[in-house]
């Protein structure tokens, strides 16, 4: 039976076919233009390319952008399509599941190579080629699962275990569950099944039933976009708990997400060393003006640029992101400075660079684009390069914390 | 003055939002730059900003306004996020007592990380659900007076005092920097110096697009 079909991506956003969380207005593929507004300005009238336009995109979100945008997004569609028939494709010559076999992790050097069988070391090569050219939106649940450990992590435990936690708190308020309501109906609200009750009710589940797994990190804003994302994907409620687990517990580093946010200094730290050395005239230029990296790259960096990208190309850096690990949140950093290289240069004021690194971002609807320039303009960093870097870090964020925490009390005492 | 394009500002002032997580901070921006306000807005991660020209005491000032996260781990990782700010407007909840509580924390936390002749105004935002209110005005009040704070309640939603706010605090910002302006020239020519050297916090530039050293 393989191969006899071509799905079409557009499958996946039938609720017909699946039981789906969410279901988008229209039954097939979203369509792209509802309204056309013309900005007040005069000279946008007799410019289509700086039209406002609203449509909703890939994942059913509201978004207002340019008629550019627009046909941008058209092209992603119909590459999502081709790369699509690739994996039918694939799925008939070596079997269905064939991407589930066990793989070659990133982490693990060559001496273990040697003793897996070739095909698995085939498979591994071509899963990873064909991740970083992105995994069909109708696949992505099976594809995430299995390639970030959310999977194995949840055959560690009784199939019960989500439902216990829910069920175990309901009722229980705690800070974070004051937060998560705070924060419920501010996630994402141009997304149709984000702002219903039930989708909040959803994100709400997820979002409390994992501060009572890790009351270290409890809740940390920010997480309500990257679980809102997931279950968007996953579509089944668990399957995105056990993706925000993996990703807190495996695939990002310790304590991005905790009391103190050290995790996320580090990488804050290992991203400017990076970007001085991948982007030297741009990290020179910044420096010059004084602008911290982490006044854009904090957002980037806990939301996982979900808050940033359009879905699609956050999506994109996401299947990339399960298969490879965290590393790959400072290639895609990296990448958009250097896309901006020359007008970075240019400019002489910290709000301007805001400005373009935020308008760059919310414009991204070519996620290819993005990607080619985070894998093949940045060049290679080694985990272990990033690992050693992040060592060395992780002393100085921790002084530094620990020295913030005596001069505030020092001020508490005074006064 | 009438050929004045966009970027042209006599001064360039930095004002940092802050207060806890909800309290209209983001809406209080948007009201203020754009006079819009916004039922489902998002709640702000990294930074936010936006800046909106107006003139103060005759001259043409450049408002920039900064917002962040307010949940309490944000803190630490926002010393980038407070520098160049010659003001700050702390915003509390007046339906929710917990966030004028925690005011005191706020200060703290300009007091490590922002210049010391910050600008600081304390304002009790969503003035309009007075049937819910928790926190008097009076302690509003009281407070400001106590820690030597400009104060004011407001209403983004309603558009009330919004605008008198950020007038307030830029004039105050502005007596502030002239003051200085005037005292580091009458140091200057006391000693027989050119001004050249003389560290003035912000400076004035009549027509320049680049007259600041607020921003950066």
């Amino acid at each position: 039976m393989f191969g006899t079909q071509i799905r079409d991506v557009a499958d996946d956003f039938n609720p017909s076919r699946r039981r789906t969380l969410w279901n988008t207005p229209n039954k097939s593929m979203p369509t792209t233009t509802h309204t056309i507004r013309y900005n007040t300005g005069k000279k946008n009238l007799f410019n289509p390319h700086l039209m406002s336009v609203k449509f909703e995109d890939l994942y059913g979100f509201m978004v207002e952008g340019n008629v550019d945008d627009v046909n941008v997004l058209n092209e992603v569609r119909e590459r999502i399509r081709e790369q699509g028939r690739v994996w039918w494709a694939l799925e008939a010559n070596k079997g269905a599941n064939w991407y589930l076999q066990p793989k070659i992790s990133s982490n693990e050097g060559m001496i273990s190579v040697t003793s897996l069988k070739l095909s698995v070391l085939t498979n591994t090569i071509t899963l990873r080629r064909l991740i970083r050219k992105g995994v069909p939106p109708v696949l992505r649940p099976k594809v995430w699962l299995s390639v970030s450990g959310a999977a194995k992590k949840r055959s560690t435990v009784p199939e019960t275990y989500y439902d216990e936690l829910i069920r175990a708190t309901e009722g229980k308020t705690t800070p974070a569950t004051r937060q998560i309501d705070h924060d419920l109906p501010r996630t994402f609200p141009c997304h149709p099944w984000l702002n219903s009750e039930e989708g909040q009710a959803s994100l709400r589940r997820v979002l409390v039933g994992y501060s009572f797994r890790d009351s270290e990190v409890g809740y940390c804003q920010g997480l309500n976009y990257v679980a809102a994302l997931l279950l968007l994907v996953m579509k089944k409620e668990e399957d995105a708990f056990w993706m925000l687990a993996v990703l807190l517990e495996n695939v990002l580093v310790s304590d991005c997400y905790t009391d103190t946010l050290s995790g996320c200094h580090v990488e804050q730290r290992v991203f400017k060393d990076l970007l001085a050395k991948k982007c030297p005239r741009i990290a020179s230029h910044l420096e010059a003006m004084g602008f911290d990296v982490s006044l854009v790259a904090t957002e980037w960096f806990l939301c996982l640029f979900s808050k940033s990208l359009p879905s699609e190309t956050t999506l994109r850096v996401w299947d990339v992101l399960f298969n490879e690990g965290a590393k790959v949140l400072f290639h895609v950093a990296l990448a958009i400075f250097k896309m901006r290289e020359d007008d970075l240069l240019r400019i002489q004021h910290i709000g301007d660079v805001i400005d373009i690194l935020q308008t760059t971002t919310h414009h991204l609807y070519d996620p290819d684009e993005l990607l080619t320039f985070a894998f093949d303009k940045i060049g290679s960093m080694t985990t272990n390069t990033i690992t050693k870097e992040r060592k060395k870090q992780e002393t100085v964020v921790m002084a530094e914390l620990d020295q913030r925490i005596r001069r505030l009390s020092s001020l508490k005492m005074d006064g | 003055m009438a050929h004045r394009v966009d970027n042209e500002y006599d001064y360039l002032f930095k004002i940092v939002l802050i207060g806890d997580s909800g309290v209209g901070k983001s809406n209080i921006l948007s009201r203020f730059t754009r006079n819009e306000f916004c039922l489902e807005s998002k709640s702000t991660i990294g930074v936010e900003f936006a800046t909106r020209t107006l003139q103060i005491d005759g001259k043409t000032v450049k408002a920039q306004i900064w917002d962040t996260a307010g949940q309490e781990r944000y803190r630490a990782i926002t010393s980038a996020y407070y520098r160049g700010a010659v003001g700050a407007l702390l915003v509390y909840d007046i339906t929710k007592k917990q966030t004028f509580d925690n005011v005191q924390r706020w200060l703290r936390e300009l007091r490590d990380h922002a210049d010391a002749n910050i600008v600081v105004m304390l304002v009790g935002n969503k003035s309009d659900l007075n049937h819910l209110r928790s926190v008097p005005e009076e302690d509003g009040q009281a407070f400001s007076e106590k820690e030597g704070l400009s104060f004011l309640e407001t209403s983004a939603l309603e558009a009330v005092n919004v605008e008198k706010a950020f007038h307030t605090i830029l004039s105050e910002i502005h007596q502030t920097v002239s003051k200085k302006a005037l005292a580091a020239q009458e140091s200057a020519s006391a000693s027989g110096r050119s001004m050249q050297g003389t560290t003035i916090n912000v400076a004035e530039s009549s027509t320049a697009t680049k007259g600041s050293c607020c921003s950066s």
